[in-house]
């Protein structure tokens, strides 16, 4: 299908100088110092990482809770479901859904996580084993080979312990109950954690191998409580526009905003597939964006506002200047140059004179020049 | 069909020196608002720049070495300077209409630039190493996780997280952001929205 449209080249308005090479250079130049300037002076924001290391030894009964949410299925991972595991004895948790779409549940549990074995057997054998520790060996041979009831009995004792536990001389003291062998496998896991070992019993797990890119499981480990906490302390929060801001007084990832503002809220807030629709919420928001060229309404918005006004200010003074519009004999047709124009609306003519220009009998300063008498060229395409 | 000759043909007549290094522009190109696209560029050059002396020296120069810690901070503020300046040209040329008159893939390249920008400032900032890139791990893998990307990215592997980062993202922003630039100048400026008659009327009676 043929449709006619106005097509202005550029290079037929009234040019002037203009040197690109020297102006990127400039501009690279001041953006340079300005940079340079601000990172000597201010440097950027850094807040070292915390390790299972020092959260054992500033908080002890922190790390004993996660280890016996590892241990018993409540704590966050364990019961997650893909992409880490299919939840604890099948029942996931944290499987968003929306409308019947799980794009989360399609990719099986490629990065698997077996919370009880990776972050609590595997690391107490490994301990055992190291330090030739016989009541750790026999404790654990007690845990695998009890009933699963029984486990469960003793570490529900122990989590509701912990809540009643103290601390004195870096030592986690709990009051008398029957927890059986786990409460010897915390504490000797979070002996562990504080010699500093514990992370890398935690990757090694993850990564099968001697490099050790992927820290999956020592991140996954403080999830629960511990790094929640922290954050909560620094207003890093979710709810306190975590992601969006870093610390102190730098800027964070400011243009997060729109992403951040979500999840203050409802539904996405309070909903229980509020990341995934989240997500999706801003791919819609993205898709507009991209598309704008095509949006009825929100194309023509811009046309609407007055802002180009001040943008082109120079130029529409010069059009005040030189009358150029009022003297247009196509005004009419003009006001409709952006929307398609008929054939017949157009006539026969392969130019016409466009309001764009000025009189040529204006006097343009010296560094500008006319490429071309006052036409606009009216093309036909071919869609 | 001669693809060559095609290829050819197309290249000399988009490409031409008058495109892609203009010595004139229209007088219309008068406003701070056409700034915001060359300190974009500046800022990305910045960006990568500081970015591949730290790459150059590794993640542990960079966070516990003085002048491991002036280049972070460089990229740092490199990086909100490219914010600040393209999020300022997105709205300058939305307010110019810029997809007009044959611009429209023009601006969707810029769009999808701007998108893969914040893909590759987050990746940046898992890759910091401190509490921040370890909190926003943990946080961000459920938003992953939720849309279904988990299928290809564990934002908990910082291998792929930094692999991403340093090579794939920014081969994927400097190809989008060249073809932004030959696409601008190969179409020119979008020249200005038609002036208000009547207003000219008015004052001229």
């Amino acid at each position: 299908m043929k449709r006619i449209r106005f097509s202005r080249d550029t290079l037929q308005f009234p040019q002037k100088d203009f040197d690109m090479v020297k102006e990127g250079v400039v501009s690279l130049g001041i953006i340079t110092v300005l940079v340079v300037a601000v990172a000597a002076i201010w440097g950027a924001p850094y807040r070292p990482a915390v390790t299972n290391q020092q959260v054992a030894l500033q908080n002890p009964i922190g790390i004993g809770q996660e280890v016996l949410g590892d241990l018993d299925g409540q704590g966050a991972i364990a019961s997650y479901g893909p992409p880490y595991n299919n939840g604890w004895h099948g029942k996931a948790q944290s499987v968003q859904s929306f409308l019947g779409l799980s794009p989360q549940t399609w990719w099986g549990t490629p990065y698997h996580v077996n919370t009880a074995q990776a972050d609590v057997l595997i690391p107490l054998q490994m301990l055992a084993t190291a330090s030739h520790n016989g009541a750790l060996t026999a404790a654990l041979h007690t845990y695998k080979t009890a009933s699963y009831t029984q486990q469960q009995a003793w570490t529900t004792a122990m989590t509701n312990a912990m809540g009643k536990a103290t601390v004195h001389n870096g030592q986690v003291v709990l009051p008398s109950g029957h927890y059986g062998p786990v409460a010897l496998m915390v504490n000797d896991e979070i002996n562990l954690a504080k010699s500093g070992l514990l992370s890398g019993a935690l990757d090694r797990e993850t990564n099968k191998g001697v490099y050790r890119w992927n820290v999956q499981n020592d991140l996954l480990f403080l999830q629960g409580q511990v790094l929640p906490g922290i954050a909560n302390n620094i207003n890093m929060a979710g709810g306190q526009w975590g992601i969006n801001h870093d610390e102190q007084a730098y800027p964070g990832p400011w243009w997060l905003t729109p992403y951040t503002f979500l999840y203050q809220i409802p539904p996405w807030s309070t909903g229980a597939t509020g990341d995934q629709t989240a997500a999706y919420s801003m791919g819609f928001l993205f898709l507009l964006l991209v598309l704008v060229p095509w949006i009825p309404g929100l194309n023509k918005l811009p046309k609407l506002l007055p802002v180009h006004r001040v943008i082109w200010r120079d130029w529409y003074q010069r059009l005040e200047r030189t009358g150029a519009c009022g003297q247009c004999p196509l005004r009419a047709s003009c006001t409709q140059e952006f929307r398609e124009q008929s054939q017949a609306h157009m006539g026969a003519a392969e130019t016409v004179p466009s309001c764009y220009l000025p009189d040529e009998s204006m006097a343009y300063n010296q560094n500008e020049r006319h490429r071309s008498p006052g036409v606009s060229t009216l093309r036909t395409r071919t869609d | 069909m001669n693809w060559t000759q095609s290829m050819r043909k197309n290249v000399s007549e988009k490409l031409t020196w008058d495109h892609l290094l203009p010595s004139e522009q229209p007088i219309y190109v008068s406003s701070l608002v056409y700034s915001f696209g060359v300190f974009t560029l500046s800022s990305l050059v910045l960006c990568i720049v500081s970015g591949v002396v730290m790459a150059a020296y590794g993640p542990t120069w960079y966070q516990y070495s003085g002048v491991g810690s002036l280049f972070r901070s460089v990229h740092f503020w490199s990086v909100q300077a490219f914010f600040f300046f393209m999020t300022m040209h997105l709205v300058g040329q939305f307010f110019m209409g810029s997809w007009r008159e044959g611009r429209a893939f023009t601006w969707v390249i810029g769009a999808v630039s701007f998108g893969i920008s914040v893909i590759e400032a987050f990746t940046g900032y898992l890759s910091r190493g401190d509490f921040f890139s370890q909190w926003n791990q943990v946080q961000s893998k459920d938003a992953f996780n939720g849309a279904g990307i988990d299928g290809f990215l564990n934002i908990l592997n910082n291998g792929q997280v930094y692999g991403l980062h340093i090579a794939v993202l920014p081969l994927v922003l400097i190809g989008l952001v060249g073809w932004h630039l030959v696409a601008v100048r190969s179409k020119g400026v979008v020249p200005p929205y038609q002036a208000r008659a009547n207003a000219k009327e008015g004052r001229r009676s």
